[in-house]
């Protein structure tokens, strides 16, 4: 029999045959930190607000997810539900599901416990894999499915657990072909109308960039130029190589705009230097406005993330720029505005770059869908 | 193992099939090793209670008369005054001519009392039941017969009464005013397993709606009984029964959904369908899942209805009661505020995971506001930090000290099957069959629709 990796029992806990028995094992634990608790004089609430459900193809996002969810606990107590499949599912391996448990406690805090349930699948599962996970999902609470990597559209696995969900969340920095993907997700979130919501990692990592860009236009004398912009550039990070480009962080801000403005497509030029893209979106009043989305080597910066912003836009006869660039350490960013080529304003603020612990808690916090996301992706696929 | 019996007394175990005193012995320590409560056996306390234990074959009215001269002999040596309590866990049509024999045979003993424990289904329809309690009444008192639902012995169904009547707060909501509708699920993830002759004949309608289900609506929709005895509890429950509305004629097609499983996966492990299970009719028709909307035409109940479900082959193992309630009569919070709200529901849990919870809606901690359906959990293994008792513990014990309360009364049977016989009449005469619902899943569409029909849907249990 073909076996599978092992699976360290120290993280994920003991091996339990059957989701009654791991039901068993972990009333076990939760009565003996209970009796614990009691002992200290603080009695030991179950608390969890949400099921969270976890996709993962790799050990190593599976863990890194686990480790998020015990940061969270505090802010978000939950059953959560690892899966970890087998991505090169062969023939001849045992189909088998195997499940485990244990009941961390977070750090400092007796109060709050959560449930880690790892459900461990060997072989090909499309067919049974739903099935293993729907019995572990504890009644009446929301739940978020986390899937790490690229969405598999139409496969059945995918399709079983996203009909459990009420809110899907993907992190498109980790999507491989960006340009291939980015359309799924939009057709998955077209599908999703009214039954569940969906995000990206991404776009909550864009939320400081989307709120300096609109602190430009609230000033009133500069509104006038949201309806004249004539140009955008944003620049997103690579490695030195240039090798893995991940536009996109930067092509869902474009989109954001669009979809705000009222951008429409008008052609695609040519990918342009080195991995970047070159088009022209016309304006509500049919103006064209060139937009370039480039990747620059920035030292301190992930792939993919922003590294700044350039809008230019005309009012009357004024030209006007308003420039944002990140600054790698200390993490801040500087934003300024230029009249006629003469510096204006000039702004220093701190860009927090908030880890995936950070990311994935904020998501939590919000359960129905984000109207605003959904139309920046759909203006975004068709944009580029 | 918790030395509640008396000190004197004996078991007589009785079948056709010949054994020595020895082998039933053996027989019962390997049960009890596997599947007491208390484990490891202890087996000093074993050995004293394995002296009780005796057994007496009963093929023919020669082995019923042994079985009386054995019965005699006992309580001449223990004096225990041929107290007798007669347990049946034998298959229903065997209950007749044992009844019989216990008479013909003499085996009530001449002085003490004697009772008589059955096992369920009582009877297979109103009628089969009223004559074989015509049968048992020739042999014993109405208040002689124990009649087994082993739901009642349930610690957390027995909660019921204590949540609603031994506390303030429940029961000034528990009505139309304020309960929107009930759901009431028993889920089972086990197939008919080696049960098929008797299922194939069955059903989900008679297996677990007639009884089990029947009981947990009585218990959640009675009124209080003015004490806490067998006839106060079961009067107030036969007086719901009988306000419960006949699901008859058309209402047959909108109120009541039959479903049987087909191949699919359990915890991720391939299961068969319900025709190939071993024992099985090819072209059988047998429900194996049942969703009703039921409603209770009295005056606390009028407008709410109670949504039933049972089926084998579900995702998950559970029995529980939701009972939700009213939204909130002005909603002061926006839309985009309220996405995460659900309507308040107190669910009780009967198995497993037995508990409490209630659901409400609460402040997400972020800026603005944002509201997000939140558990308060009762949680029953960590609030007592014991196992609650078996089921048949309680109820065997009761029947020993003579407590009729958790066991079912001829009158509750007699309503029950009022009840289920028209259902299952109307599908026996309706063309077509059950509507199929793949293993592992939460039955038909057609159950869905049932109650989606009414802008509600059905809980994730």
């Amino acid at each position: 029999m073909a076996q599978g990796v092992v699976v360290d029992t120290m993280f994920w806990g003991a091996r339990q045959g059957g989701v009654a028995a791991l039901e068993r094992e972990l009333t076990r634990l939760r009565r003996a930190q209970s009796a614990h608790a009691r002992e200290l004089g603080r009695p030991l609430a179950r608390a969890s607000v949400l099921n969270l459900i976890v996709y993962a193809d790799r050990e190593e996002h599976a863990r890194r997810a686990a480790r998020s969810i015990a940061d969270l606990a505090l802010r978000h107590p939950s059953r959560a539900i690892v899966v970890l499949v087998d991505r090169g599912a062969r023939e001849g391996v045992d189909k088998r599901i195997e499940m485990h448990c244990r009941l961390p406690i977070a750090d400092g805090a007796r109060l709050v416990c959560y449930e880690q349930i790892l459900v461990r699948a060997h072989g090909d599962v499309e067919d049974r894999l739903a099935s293993a996970v729907i019995p572990l999902l504890v009644p009446d609470l929301p739940v978020f499915l986390w899937w790490t990597g690229t969405p598999p559209l139409g496969s059945r696995s995918f399709g079983d657990l996203l009909r459990l969900t009420d809110r899907l969340v993907v992190d498109s920095a980790d999507f491989a072909r960006p340009e291939l993907t980015l359309p799924i997700i939009a057709r998955i979130s077209e599908a999703a109308r009214g039954r569940f919501g969906l995000t990206d990692l991404n776009w909550t990592r864009l939320t400081p960039w989307r709120e300096i860009a609109t602190a430009f236009f609230d000033v009133p004398s500069w509104r006038l130029f949201l309806d004249g912009i004539t140009g955008l550039r944003v620049g997103f990070a690579v490695d030195m190589d240039g090798r893995d480009i991940h536009p996109s962080q930067a092509l869902l801000f474009v989109g954001w705009l669009a979809s705000r403005l009222g951008w429409r497509p008008l052609e695609t030029l040519a990918p342009s230097e080195a991995g970047g893209l070159l088009f022209a979106i016309a304006r509500p009043d049919g103006a064209r406005i060139m937009v370039r989305v480039r990747p620059r080597f920035e030292r301190g910066l992930e792939e993919g993330d922003i590294s700044g912003i350039r809008i230019q836009a005309t009012s009357t006869s004024e030209l006007a720029e308003f420039v944002v660039k990140r600054q790698p350490s200390p993490r801040h960013q500087t934003a300024t505005v230029l009249l006629n080529g003469q510096p204006r304003w000039e702004r220093t603020m701190p860009l927090p770059s908030p880890a995936i612990v950070e990311l994935i808690g904020e998501e939590l916090s919000i359960l129905g869908s984000d109207r605003t996301y959904e139309a920046a992706l759909a203006a975004l696929v068709e944009l580029a | 193992m918790q030395r509640l019996l008396p000190a004197t007394f004996s078991v007589v175990g009785t079948a056709r099939k010949p054994m020595s005193h020895e082998e039933y012995r053996e027989e019962l320590h390997a049960a009890v090793a596997q599947h007491s409560r208390t484990r490891p056996l202890n087996e000093e306390v074993w050995r004293s209670f394995a002296e009780h234990l005796h057994f007496v074959a009963t093929p023919d009215d020669a082995g019923y008369e042994t079985l009386r001269r054995t019965l005699d002999q006992l309580d001449f040596a223990l004096g225990t005054h041929a107290n007798r309590l007669f347990y049946l866990a034998t298959p229903p049509p065997a209950y007749e001519p044992i009844v019989k024999a216990i008479a013909e045979h003499r085996l009530r003993g001449q002085t003490g009392w004697a009772r008589i424990v059955v096992e369920k289904p009582f009877g297979h329809d109103r009628e089969s039941a009223r004559a074989l309690n015509e049968v048992v009444h020739t042999v014993f008192r109405e208040d002689e017969v124990f009649r087994i639902d082993h739901y009642l012995g349930k610690e957390t169904v027995q909660n019921i009464l204590v949540l609603r009547f031994a506390n303030g707060i429940f029961e000034p909501i528990w009505n139309r005013q304020y309960v929107d509708h009930v759901q009431i699920t028993v889920a089972e993830t086990i197939g008919v397993e080696e049960r098929a002759g008797y299922y194939e004949q069955a059903g989900a309608m008679r297996d677990i709606v007639q009884n089990h289900l029947l009981q947990l609506l009585a218990l959640v929709s009675m009124e209080p009984p003015a004490a806490f005895d067998d006839k106060a509890v079961r009067d107030e429950k036969v007086k719901v029964m009988r306000a419960l509305r006949p699901i008859a004629g058309e209402d047959l097609s909108t109120n009541a959904v039959r479903g049987q499983y087909t191949r699919g996966f359990i915890e991720g492990v391939p299961v068969p369908g319900y025709r190939e299970e071993p024992g099985v009719a090819p072209d059988s028709r047998t429900e194996t899942y049942v969703a009703l909307k039921s409603w209770v035409d009295n005056w606390r109940w009028e407008g709410t209805p109670f949504y039933l479900r049972t089926g084998k082959r579900l995702p998950k193992h559970s029995t529980e009661i939701a009972i939700q309630f009213r939204v909130a009569p002005h909603q002061l919070f926006s839309r985009e505020a309220l996405a995460g709200l659900e309507p308040n529901a107190l669910v009780l849990r009967i198995q497993p995971d037995e508990g409490i919870s209630l659901k409400f809606g609460a402040k997400v901690p972020v800026q603005g506001i944002r509201i997000r359906a939140v558990n308060m959990d009762f949680d029953y293994g960590a609030s007592f930090m014991v196992d609650a008792p078996d089921a048949y513990e309680t109820l065997i014990l009761d029947a020993l000290r003579g407590d009729a309360t958790l066991f079912t009364r001829h009158d509750e049977v007699d309503e029950q099957w009022a009840f289920v016989d028209p259902i299952i009449k109307g599908w026996g005469e309706a063309p077509g069959g059950p509507a199929l619902y793949e293993a592992g899943t939460w039955g038909p569409v057609e159950a869905d629709n049932l109650i989606e029909r009414d802008g509600r849907e059905w809980r994730k249990a």
